[in-house]
C-alpha cells in the first residue's frame, strides 16, 4: 500500500530565503510549541539585542500569547499575524505548520512588502 | 441537585483555579477519591459536569476542587462559568460518587498493607490530595507515593501541602508517616520552567526502569516494586493511564476492571478524556 510522505520543510532554506528577502530583516526563526528554536538565522555583523536567557524568554512570552490567542479561534478563526513595534525593532510572528515563524526587521519602516514576501517565502517552501 | 456557595476561589494561572464550594446543609459522607457533579445556571438551565474532589472525608467545612479551564476547541461551558463566578455565589452539586477510592482490604478480607503508589496527571491529582489528608488524618501506616506530571511548574498546584506533608514524614519517621512526595515537568526547554531541577519528562516515566537496572519509583523507595508490594492508583488523560499500564502490564500488574479470577489486583484509575 502506498504511504503519503510528508515533507518537513528546510528550515534552514526557509530562513535564508526570509533574511535574504530584504535589507531591513534582521532575523528569521521557526520554533515549535515546546520552545524549541529548530532553525533560525541572523543578519552577519548585527549586535544582538537580547542575550541567551532575554531570547528563551521572548519566546516564551510569543508562544504564551499565540496559545492564548487559540483560545479565539472558534470566533475569529486562526491568527495569520502580528506584530509588535518597539523603538530598536520589531518582530512580527507568522503561525506555519504548527510551527511559528519569527523574524525581526528595523523599526519604523513599511512592513508591507516585507510580510508579502516573506508570506511568499513560505507558501512556496516545497520549491 | 443540592445547593450550596463558592466560599474561596484562587486562581494559580489563568486557566488553573482552587475552588471551595460549602453545601448549605453540611459535608455529606464520602470516601478519598470521589467525584461529584457541579453544576452552574446556563440560559435556564443548570449545566453540569463531574469533578473530583480535592478535600478529604474529614474536612466538613468545605468540599475543595482543583480545576483546569477548558478552552480549546471551544470553550467548556461549566468551566468557563466557574471561572467567572466570584466568592458567595450559588452552587449546584450532586451526592459524591466513584470507584477511586482507597483499598483498605485485600480480597481476601486481609488488611491490605501494600505501598500506595498515586500517579496524577495535571487535575488528575485532585484525589490523591484527598487521598493524602484522608491516610494523614487517619494515622494510616502504609508507604504513600504521590507522582504529579505537569507541563509548567505552575501547575504543580498543592506542591507546598505535598512538601509539607514529605517534610513532615521525614521530621516524625517513616513508621508514624511514610510519605513520599515528587513531580516530574514535561517541557523543561521552555523558558518558564529554566529552575526546574526535579524530574525531567512524562509522569510515567518515573516506572521506566533505568540504566541501574531500577525504575526512578524504585530507587525512590528502596526496593523493587511488586504486585505483591505496591497498589497503584491512577488519574489523568487517558493517555497517562495508557502510558501508565504499558509499564505496569509488563510487571503482570493487573487493573480492578480486569481483576483476576480470586478477586485480586494492583492499579485502580480514572480517565477524564
Amino acid at each position: 500500500m502506498a504511504e503519503e510522505i510528508v515533507a518537513e520543510p528546510n528550515y534552514e532554506k526557509l530562513c535564508s530565503n526570509i533574511l535574504n528577502c530584504n535589507e531591513h530583516v534582521r532575523f528569521a526563526g521557526f520554533v515549535n510549541d515546546k520552545s524549541q528554536i529548530l532553525f533560525s538565522a541572523q543578519k552577519d555583523n548585527l549586535d544582538s539585542l537580547l542575550n541567551e536567557s532575554e531570547i528563551g524568554m521572548s519566546i516564551q512570552y510569543t508562544l504564551d500569547r499565540w496559545r492564548k490567542a487559540q483560545n479565539f479561534t472558534f470566533r475569529l478563526g486562526k491568527e495569520r499575524l502580528t506584530l509588535t513595534e518597539y523603538d530598536n525593532v520589531t518582530l512580527f510572528t507568522i503561525p506555519f505548520k504548527g510551527k511559528l515563524l519569527l523574524v525581526s526587521t528595523e523599526p519604523r519602516i513599511e512592513y508591507d512588502p516585507i510580510i508579502e514576501k516573506v508570506n511568499s517565502i513560505i507558501a512556496d517552501w516545497t520549491k | 441537585m443540592e445547593n450550596g456557595t463558592i466560599t474561596y476561589t484562587q486562581l494559580l494561572r489563568e486557566d488553573l483555579g482552587i475552588f471551595r464550594v460549602t453545601p448549605d446543609d453540611g459535608v455529606p459522607d464520602f470516601k478519598a477519591g470521589q467525584f461529584l457533579n457541579l453544576g452552574l445556571p446556563l440560559e435556564s438551565k443548570i449545566v453540569n459536569r463531574a469533578y473530583s474532589i480535592a478535600s478529604s472525608p474529614e474536612n466538613r467545612d468545605y468540599f475543595e476542587f482543583v480545576i483546569r479551564w477548558v478552552r480549546k476547541p471551544l470553550p467548556g461551558r461549566l468551566t468557563s462559568l466557574l471561572f467567572n463566578a466570584k466568592e458567595g455565589d450559588k452552587i449546584s452539586w450532586t451526592k459524591p460518587a466513584g470507584t477511586l477510592t482507597i483499598n483498605d482490604t485485600l480480597p481476601n478480607g486481609e488488611k491490605d498493607t501494600r505501598r500506595i503508589v498515586c500517579i496524577g496527571g495535571g487535575t488528575g491529582l485532585a484525589p490523591f490530595i484527598s487521598f493524602a489528608q484522608h491516610l494523614h488524618d487517619t494515622h494510616d501506616k502504609r508507604e504513600i507515593v504521590i507522582l504529579h506530571g505537569a507541563s509548567y511548574v505552575d501547575e504543580l498546584s498543592y506542591k507546598q501541602l505535598l512538601t509539607d506533608l514529605e517534610n513532615e514524614s521525614i521530621a516524625k519517621g517513616a513508621d508514624k508517616w511514610n510519605f513520599k512526595y515528587r513531580a516530574a515537568i514535561s517541557r523543561p526547554q521552555e523558558w518558564t520552567n529554566r529552575a526546574w531541577h526535579g524530574y525531567k519528562g512524562r509522569i510515567e516515566q518515573f516506572l521506566r526502569t533505568s540504566d541501574n537496572g531500577k525504575s526512578p519509583l524504585e530507587d525512590l523507595v528502596g526496593e523493587k516494586i511488586t504486585a505483591d508490594n505496591t497498589m497503584f492508583y491512577v488519574c489523568g488523560w487517558q493517555g497517562t493511564i495508557d502510558g501508565v499500564m504499558d509499564y505496569l502490564k509488563a510487571k503482570n500488574f493487573v487493573t480492578e476492571k480486569n481483576k483476576r479470577e480470586d478477586g485480586s489486583y494492583e492499579v485502580k484509575f480514572e480517565s477524564y478524556g
